[in-house]
């Protein structure tokens, strides 16, 4: 258990907070309307799997702008999310939970403050057009009486080319995650 | 009809078994399958989604504009690609200014996005487009009253505003059971048929704490109504079911084991694939359950 933490507002709280929220795309009219019901902790996978850190403590730290806590923790908060959607299923005001994290993952990547297998991933996606590589595909898929590649992105550079060229000119190049050459 | 089929990674990649299944299944009930040739990733939710809305939105559109271009609606047997690709799809109809930054990002390869693809599930594309009717005068083989411990997956169901096909109750589905008990099975209810098997970002980040959540799901399924098999509604489900549910039992972390089979799997088993083919790649226990089904 991690210890319990008294959290000074008048330090740690950031008021411009929300206005990184919304450019990661949250409508924080939304966010403020949350009655701390709980409903979405109720239905969190994260605090099913005993997680400190899931969906109603997520979405009131947004609130407090508590934005070094999501920082400073890459490897406990949001990250362990598994984009179920209960929450927002479940949500009796839409705030849409997964949304803030969503949005609070796009903030950390920014400040480079992320787990790394997410880089992995990601460099997967870009180079491959897969984010998910299993070596030795191309004989499991004989093996059941396929072709050994897939009509798919990681078999064809040609379009391969021109999927890197589409995501060269999202915010994927300017965050500058890994050379895009 | 016809219908194309979206890919993704897991699916081709790790256990083409189901791929093949669904290319058989979809055959085998009268449809024609449409490879939808570069098409990627769905983008996971771990990748870009987690960069940048409008970045998702790109790499969705990306899949749905190859599909818009065969002039077919999507089909996959993966929940994540399923939730991914039908957010995607469902911000951009919302929001019309995302839909506009898309296009002119897809605009520099000569692509286009215009919003007309559906994308199903294969249990909601049985269910809704086949129909029970057809699936039942098609299959060579049934279950022979074998118990099925359903499991639908999260992302096949939650969240239910970006989906165009669904159960009524989301909080109580009931089409995969309901396909099941079409093809002679038994399906009931238990009381973690919710719970979340632990694949995903659980997995990666929290691995043993994800484990724990599965562990806990099936030992209760297992108490309160003992399946023959599981039987489930996505890829990455049917790895956590199949592939480390094996890899436990073989390290004595759980005491009990089932043959576990993707929908698409046991459709096209009962409708006359070869098993070596259609669940060729699985770790556990299924030779038996296979055997029962074509006696």
């Amino acid at each position: 258990m991690a210890e319990a933490r008294i959290i000074n507002l008048v330090e740690e709280s950031e008021p411009n907070f929300s206005d990184e929220l919304k450019e990661a795309g949250i409508d924080i009219k939304k966010l403020k309307a949350c009655i701390k019901c709980s409903e979405c902790a109720s239905v969190c996978q994260m605090a099913l799997a005993g997680l400190e850190f899931y969906s109603n403590k997520i979405v009131h730290a947004a609130i407090l702008g508590l934005r070094e806590m999501f920082l400073d923790d890459p490897s406990s908060s949001v990250w362990g999310c598994q984009s179920c959607n209960r929450c927002v299923e479940i949500c009796p005001m839409d705030v849409k939970p997964f949304e803030i994290v969503m949005a609070i993952r796009r903030i950390c990547i920014k400040e480079y403050a992320f787990p790394p297998n997410v880089i992995d991933g990601l460099r997967n996606y870009y180079t491959m057009g897969h984010a998910v590589i299993v070596k030795g595909y191309e004989k499991r898929r004989e093996k059941v009486g396929l072709p050994p590649v897939p009509p798919t992105l990681i078999g064809n550079e040609k379009m391969r080319k021109r999927f890197q060229e589409i995501l060269k000119n999202t915010v994927f190049a300017e965050i500058a995650l890994f050379s895009l050459d | 009809m016809k219908i194309g089929l979206f890919l993704g990674c897991n699916i081709p990649l790790r256990r083409p078994d189901i791929e093949y299944s669904i290319r058989y299944m979809l055959e085998k009930l009268d449809i024609e399958v449409i490879d939808l040739d570069g098409t990627g990733c769905c983008p996971a939710f771990g990748t870009m989604p987690s960069v940048d809305l409008v970045g998702w939105c790109v790499g969705g559109a990306w899949n749905l504009s190859i599909a818009e271009e065969k002039g077919v609606d999507i089909i996959t047997g993966c929940g994540s690609c399923y939730s991914s690709l039908n957010e995607s799809r469902y911000h951009m109809e919302k929001h019309p200014e995302i839909k506009e930054k898309v296009n002119e990002i897809l605009g520099k390869v000569g692509m286009k996005y215009k919003g007309k693809v559906k994308i199903w599930n294969v249990y909601n594309y049985v269910y809704e487009v086949i129909g029970l009717k057809k699936l039942k005068n098609k299959i060579k083989y049934n279950l022979k009253g074998m118990k099925c411990g359903v499991h639908v997956g999260c992302h096949n169901l939650w969240p239910s505003r970006a989906y165009t096909s669904n159960d009524k109750d989301v909080f109580l589905p009931t089409r995969l059971r309901e396909i099941c008990e079409a093809i002679g099975g038994k399906a009931p209810a238990y009381g973690s048929i919710l719970d979340c098997c632990g694949m995903g970002a659980l997995s990666s980040l929290a691995k043993n704490k994800s484990l724990e959540i599965f562990k806990n799901k099936v030992r209760l399924m297992i108490e309160e109504i003992n399946p023959d098999l599981c039987v489930t509604g996505c890829s990455s489900c049917l790895i956590r079911f199949d592939n480390d549910w094996s890899q436990i039992y073989k390290q004595g972390d759980i005491n009990e084991i089932r043959p576990s089979f993707h929908i698409a799997q046991l459709l096209a088993l009962v409708l006359g694939a070869e098993p070596e083919k259609a669940i060729g790649l699985a770790e556990g226990p299924v030779n038996e359950i296979i055997e029962k089904i074509k006696k």
